[in-house]
């Protein structure tokens, strides 16, 4: 095989396991009975609703993080999300940040950022992203590895994973913007991966700078095929030893049931998570959550 | 009289970019890091440029197929991040062509017409330009522009209209070159990647 048909071959699977549709499937993810309307606790000092993919509304008291959004019902057009938005758009309440792991179809939408458009005063972007987000009414800042913005104490700092950084699989050569995040407020921490391989040595340093960390949301598929998966994605296990490394006090898995992922079957990555926290006497740490399920993490 | 017209027409369009030019802001603050991206050719990027676009060409109550390339010399994008460069030269990411830019293009095209092979060769010189519908143009966007092109010895000024999805990769483009009959109306199937 010459590198020119490894590459294609390589892109076509990538491409696959970020965002092609293979079938509905909606039954298989668990879906909150009723969608939240009011998102904002005032019972909560830390809490986590789960939008679907990798879309996470994070709440640290007063301040509203919400994390790679996909609001819309397909990413990059071909693939239909086989389960409902977590949330009515509408029913986002003014967000203080947005962030944005990699330039993907199913991280970066550029319709749901349309959605959100005049209810954030800005958004992160990892170092080389800014070519991808065009102009909004929002700022759109990007931050290196290790850096820092800071305001009103809410601090949002770029940390090391493992992943790829093309949008179109031909700017492979030249776009390399992939990030995880963490948020820090009010002296609680959130870890946020986007999608990663396991990259034990990112994690650990991650864990050296922010020792307390409170909540880790790690993906948990595409798990199929493991041999191509495992460079860019890790599978319930590998998140679970990327839990460990960052020594969180709580995981709350993503990145599943929303779009299909690679070969995995709807509910097989949930299952292998839940099935290997027991295995390991973590289950309590392991908060799995339904689709637009909240789950109020620390309460005031 | 049409070569003129189109004459105008591109020195318009580009006059039109160069104001976009002067008066756009690159608003970054001084210590806001902000990183150009290497856009560059590279051989998988020269690759998808030789993928042609079929077309059919209908006048003088024929119908002929062809196929056209398509190579952009210079595009200004207003489309986007307002902190970055807007220019591009032959490479052009699809998000910075498709959410809003407008461009130089010349266009090697093939029409099975005339006796000879060089019979059915059309060199086109235009300018387009994009416009986002939905999603930024991701899922949707337009275009308008102008052109001149030689068919033989024979020179035609058009005008044209397409619109595309996926990101820019396929689309339908209609071309209308009034003074040269047998190439009165070109419908393309347009094929680009970056």
């Amino acid at each position: 095989m010459t590198r020119a048909h490894a590459l294609v071959v390589v892109l076509s699977l990538a491409v696959a396991a970020c965002t092609f549709a293979r079938g509905p499937a909606g039954e298989m993810a668990i879906v909150a009975p009723v969608r939240i309307t009011q998102p904002v606790r005032s019972d909560a000092r830390l809490a986590v609703l789960f939008v679907g993919h990798a879309t996470l509304l994070v709440q640290i008291d007063d301040k509203l993080i919400l994390t790679d959004p996909l609001l819309v019902q397909t990413a990059g057009q071909l693939s239909r999300r086989h389960s409902p938005v977590g949330i009515d758009p509408e029913n986002i309440p003014l967000l203080d940040a947005v962030v944005i792991s990699h330039m993907h179809f199913d991280h970066l939408s550029m319709g749901s950022l349309e959605l959100i458009e005049k209810k954030t005063p800005r958004l992160f972007v990892p170092k080389g992203g800014l070519v991808y987000v065009p102009n909004f009414a929002f700022d759109t800042r990007e931050l290196a590895t290790w850096k820092s913005w800071e305001k009103d104490g809410l601090k949002i700092t770029s940390v090391p994973v493992s992943h790829v950084g093309w949008r179109y699989g031909i700017d492979i050569e030249w776009m390399n913007s992939f990030s995880g995040w963490v948020i820090e407020y009010h002296g609680l921490t959130v870890y946020f991966s986007g999608d990663t391989a396991y990259d034990g040595d990112a994690f650990r340093k991650t864990a050296e700078r922010f020792p307390s960390i409170d909540v880790a949301l790690l993906p948990i598929s595409p798990i199929h095929p493991r041999e191509f998966m495992k460079r860019t994605h890790v599978d319930p296990k590998e998140a679970l030893d990327a839990f460990a490394d960052l020594r969180a006090k709580v995981m709350i898995p993503m990145h599943f049931d929303t779009l299909v992922n690679g070969f995995d079957s709807p509910g097989e990555a949930r299952t292998m998570l839940a099935d290997e926290a027991r295995r390991r006497g973590i289950a309590d740490k392991v908060q799995i959550l339904g689709i637009g399920e909240q789950r109020v993490l620390v309460a005031r | 009289m049409l070569r003129l017209r189109s004459s105008a027409v591109i020195a318009a369009s580009l006059g039109l970019a160069a104001t976009f030019a002067t008066s756009s802001a690159r608003a970054a603050n001084e210590d806001e890091a902000v990183t150009e991206p290497d856009v560059r050719p590279t051989l998988l990027w020269l690759a998808t440029q030789l993928v042609p676009s079929p077309e059919i060409a209908y006048g003088d109550s024929m119908s002929r197929f062809g196929a056209r390339w398509q190579i952009t010399p210079v595009l200004y994008s207003w489309g986007i991040n307002r902190k970055l460069s807007p220019w591009r030269f032959l490479v052009a990411e699809p998000l910075t062509r498709q959410s809003g830019s407008i461009e130089l293009f010349f266009s090697p095209e093939y029409l099975f017409y005339g006796s000879r092979f060089t019979d059915g060769l059309v060199w086109r010189t235009g300018v387009r330009s994009y416009f986002p519908i939905v999603e930024r143009g991701d899922y949707l966007s337009v275009s308008a522009g102008a052109s001149h092109f030689t068919l033989g010895d024979r020179n035609g000024a058009a005008l044209e209209a397409g619109a595309y999805v996926l990101y820019g990769t396929v689309g339908a483009q209609v071309t209308w070159s009034p003074s040269i009959a047998p190439m009165r109306w070109i419908a393309t199937f347009r094929v680009r990647v970056f």
